[in-house]
């Protein structure tokens, strides 16, 4: 079994089993903190920063208060609230510090079914390329296990960050989001170029990936952008992401704001309209 | 089946042609001084004569539907308590929950039947359902329906002969034991004993569509009459069905039959009947996924059965191999034997939670180490277990007799058959080893949690011990994480539970038979119990059956599974499955079913007994509470059975809500 002689640790937020939407056959995700991305539309706000998040439950919360006395333990200092207090356990921190070789051992229990459908783990996030060192340990672990990982990025990452962990995946998904540069910067807060020229190491790579377009209507779901991201994609396998509408769920927990509006008036399209602007698209559902 | 008998049914319109309901007859019958047994031939030849053939449609091929909407009872509330007071009284009172033997009846014909047997109550019997069914073919034959007069003609005097006389005269004896006053019989190994009709017209020409018609007229039929069968709540009725498994010798039964039962009740998508499918280790997945096709409707089933697990279970409890090997599905879950067994399986039920609760207020003071309080604990085990069996054993068990039930089983069943083994449900045992788990990392290990600290927690349902309640409920190992440390306290109490019994015999001569399953008791259970030392409030039920706490927070279906596969779980095989929650979204998609089929086929790989798998999301059932009148066909599993959501009751719906905090 796996072995890490070196102690890299990094930090995760979730660890979901039988993620259907996450790559091929039966897998399970784990979740990497923190993302250079500030993508608007995000479901994932707690994935957001690179230090742990304090999550609050609110919808459940009977303001108690409870939380809210001062305590003696050292891990709530940060967050000004008491973490082992809650009766109904609704408050919580996002962000944990795991071990390569634990997460690995942890992530290799499922390997028989993983195997036996053509699953695997994907690593994912907020973005697994903010934590290489921890990223390519972890994948190396799962390899020499036996495990099909798949990295599913942004792609926001220096050329050499990139190439070095996608060496230690199996597969791919590679997220697209706005085709043009000053779009890209307002709703996502960076640039896209490096992603691209990631992209075309990722095709050079020989690696099997698939590009992946979250549909957020008024903003990636126009036509404009998608018969750019059409041509981008070319004859490369593409699977679209439907918006959906619990996004902003988590937010409020987070004590953030979820800026984004669905339009009043959205085009309904059908999945197979939508997959005829690109060669070789299919649906997500 | 066509489009306006489908409506029909599913909005319920047909109940239209209920009459009013029976007057009570009980005192008559007290009055004379009646027998049980003529008394229940009585009531059947007046139900049988108070039923009025009805036509639903044109298009009705498989005939017979209740216009009698109540049995009145054959005894007084004087003449039950008596009962009560010298016997052991089960339930109802009436034979329940068995496998009858449908085939050999539909193979010979009522006549055949009638001839062979010597008793005259039998005969009175099959003289009033032969009655009842020819008044349907004179009925139908005067309406033009010549095809239906036709079948009747045939069934149920003489064998049947084709797949739709054959599915006829079933339907009239599932009608006629239900109209006779037993309940919750299920309808057995359906693509077994129906096969040979269904290869006979297959061979001579029946077309694949033909088939699934009459299996859908069939399914359809057994929803006409659902909400007259009632158990503990509407849904609870017994109609359970099963497929696939082997026969004696090893061979597969899953066909091309069940392929198309499992596609009828996909069509249907309704609550009944309720589909079991039983799997082994050379099922091709190919048939996993063509159960899983139809979980993704969300009826709650298929429910899932090992054969590799329960087969070599009810051998080691006694079952010859030909009869574990023949094994069906009660109305639930538990595992009953056609024909041969006249098990009970449901007759009493193990609180795991409030034998960690007797153990807790009795020997946690004075035990010095965890071992010697886990003996303490194995010990009320074994002292629940003899005070189930006392209960049980202070009388003779006694049920009215069934003389129409009778021929399903060759003897007199409510007398027993060859098998008369009790079975004893264990709820909550997850609740019971996190709580264990508690008591042994905290107060016997690092004793950051003393002993009087965790009983006035208990005692006072946490109230002013908020963290010692977080830190317990939300921080502390469960069993659904995959976590050795909790799991191997499970293994521990499943172990001794199924010790607990073994050796003990019965009044009826039989074993006892520990199990995984809850029933009702998840709620019933829960509510006689405090708070227990895993962060358990007062009041808050268990999971159901074989399940985590409903406050567990697991990575998912795999981490469940790898759990509550580790116990042997051959000695707990009088059934509780496991259940999985997904939410609805997972199912969208038509390419994730065979990452759902490979799921199932994992849990089975592992020593997996049981498996129920639901699909419903937390919105919807929070909407259809608020306005159930806009979900009138919203189908939820409860504990072995699907029911309309809207019919329960609300703390039934709260916990299929709460369930979903784990759904994955």
């Amino acid at each position: 079994m796996f072995n890490v002689t070196q102690s890299v640790t990094g930090t995760i937020f979730d660890v979901k089993e039988f993620t259907v939407h996450d790559g091929p056959g039966v897998r399970t995700t784990v979740f990497f903190k923190g993302c250079p991305l500030t993508c608007i539309w995000c479901h994932n706000p707690e994935g957001m920063d690179t230090a742990p998040t304090l999550m609050v439950r609110n919808t459940q919360c009977t303001g108690c208060g409870l939380c809210c006395r001062p305590c003696t333990h050292a891990d709530c200092r940060p967050f000004g609230r008491c973490l082992h207090i809650c009766p109904k356990g609704l408050v919580k921190v996002a962000g944990r510090a795991v071990g390569a070789g634990e997460l690995v051992t942890k992530l290799s229990a499922g390997a028989e079914l993983y195997g036996a459908g053509g699953g695997g783990v994907t690593l994912s996030g907020g973005e697994p390329l903010l934590q290489p060192e921890f990223a390519r340990a972890v994948a190396r672990g799962l390899h020499e296990n036996g495990i099909h990982t798949a990295l599913q990025t942004s792609g926001f990452a220096k050329a050499d960050t990139f190439a070095s962990v996608l060496d230690t995946v199996d597969y791919v998904l590679f997220d697209l989001k706005l085709a043009h540069e000053d779009d890209h910067r307002r709703y996502t807060g960076v640039s896209c170029v490096p992603i691209h020229k990631n992209l075309a190491h990722l095709r050079e790579s020989g690696k099997p990936f698939v590009l992946r377009i979250p549909l957020i209507p008024g903003i990636t779901d126009t036509d404009e952008n998608l018969t750019a991201l059409s041509a981008l994609a070319g004859d490369d396998p593409v699977e679209l992401m439907p918006y959906n509408p619990y996004a902003g769920a988590k937010y409020p927990t987070v004590g953030k704001v979820f800026r984004y509006e669905l339009p009043e008036e959205t085009e309904e399209r059908s999945p197979e309209t939508l997959a005829k602007l690109f060669r070789r698209a299919r649906v997500l559902r | 089946m066509t489009e306006t008998l489908y409506t029909m049914i599913r909005n319920r319109a047909h109940r239209a042609v209920r009459r009013a309901p029976l007057a009570e007859i009980a005192h008559e019958y007290a009055h004379l001084g009646l027998s049980p047994i003529e008394r229940m031939t009585r009531r059947f030849e007046m139900l049988c004569r108070e039923e009025i053939p009805v036509i639903l449609d044109a298009g009705e091929k498989i005939l017979f539907v209740r216009t009698v909407p109540n049995l009145p009872d054959i005894f007084t509330e004087e003449e039950w308590a008596e009962r009560h007071r010298d016997h052991f009284i089960h339930e109802n009172g009436y034979v329940s929950n068995l496998s009858p033997d449908y085939a050999t009846v539909i193979a010979k014909g009522l006549d055949a039947v009638r001839a062979e047997t010597d008793c005259p109550e039998t005969r009175r019997a099959i003289d009033a359902l032969c009655n009842l069914s020819d008044r349907y073919r004179d009925y139908a034959r005067e309406n033009g329906r010549e095809d239906a007069a036709a079948v009747l003609d045939v069934v149920p005097h003489y064998p049947a002969r084709t797949f739709r006389e054959a599915l006829q005269f079933l339907r009239i004896l599932h009608f006629g034991i239900w109209l006779e006053g037993s309940y919750h019989n299920t309808l057995g190994r359906f693509d077994k004993y129906m096969y040979p009709y269904y290869a006979h017209d297959t061979e001579n020409g029946m077309t694949e569509d033909e088939a699934l018609d009459l299996v859908c007229d069939f399914f359809l039929a057994c929803n006409k009459d659902s909400d007259l069968y009632t158990g503990v709540q509407q849904g609870d009725n017994g109609q359970s069905l099963v497929l696939g498994g082997t026969d004696a010798d090893g061979r597969e039964v899953y066909s091309d039959l069940s392929r198309l039962c499992l596609r009828a009740s996909e069509k249907l998508n309704m609550i009944d009947p309720k589909i079991n499918l039983r799997v082994n280790r050379n099922t091709p997945l190919s048939v996993y996924e063509e159960g899983s096709r139809l979980t993704a409707v969300g009826l709650g089933f298929p429910q899932y059965s090992n054969d590799d697990v329960v087969i070599p279970g009810l051998e080691k409890l006694g079952y010859a191999h030909e009869d574990a090997a023949d094994y069906a599905v009660a109305a639930c879950w538990e595992y009953i034997i056609p024909r041969v067994g006249a098990d009970i399986a449901n007759i009493g039920a193990l609180n795991f939670p409030g034998v960690v609760d007797t153990a807790l207020h009795h020997s946690l003071k004075n035990a010095e180490t965890f071992d010697e309080f886990m003996a303490d604990v194995r010990r009320a085990i074994g002292e629940a277990c003899d005070a189930i069996i006392a209960s049980v054993d202070r009388a003779d068990v006694l049920f009215t007799p069934h003389p129409l039930l009778n021929i399903l089983f060759g003897c007199d069943i409510s007398k027993g058959a060859k098998y008369n083994n009790f079975g004893i449900h264990g709820t909550g045992v997850a609740i019971a080893a996190d709580s264990l788990a508690v008591l042994r990392d905290h107060v016997f290990g690092d004793k950051t949690i003393s002993k009087e600290a965790i009983l006035a927690a208990c005692d006072n349902d946490f109230m002013g011990q908020e963290e010692l309640l977080a830190f317990v409920r939300s921080e502390c190992p469960k069993m659904g994480q995959d976590n050795d440390s909790v799991d191997e306290i499970a293994c521990d109490l499943l172990h001794t539970f199924s010790l607990a019994l073994r050796g003990k015999t019965n009044c009826r001569g039989g074993i006892w038979r520990a199990g995984t399953g809850s029933a009702m008791f998840y709620l019933w259970h829960a509510d006689a119990l405090g708070a227990s030392p895993d962060g358990r409030r007062r009041g808050e039920p268990f999971g159901t059956n074989y399940s985590p706490a409903l406050h567990t927070r697991t990575d998912g279906p795999i981490s469940l599974i790898r759990s509550f596969t580790k116990p042997d779980l051959t000695e707990t095989v009088n059934g509780g499955p496991l259940t999985l929650e997904f939410h609805a979204s997972v199912f969208r998609d038509p390419d994730n079913i065979p990452k759902l089929a490979n799921l199932v086929r994992y849990f089975v790989s592992r020593g997996g007994h049981q498996l129920q798998l639901n699909t419903v999301s937390k919105e919807t059932l929070l909407d259809a509470q608020a306005h159930p009148e806009n979900y009138p066909h919203l189908i939820v599993r409860i504990w072995g059975w699907s029911a309309y959501f809207v019919e329960l009751d609300k703390p039934y719906q709260d916990h299929v809500i709460a369930r979903q905090e784990y759904s994955l």
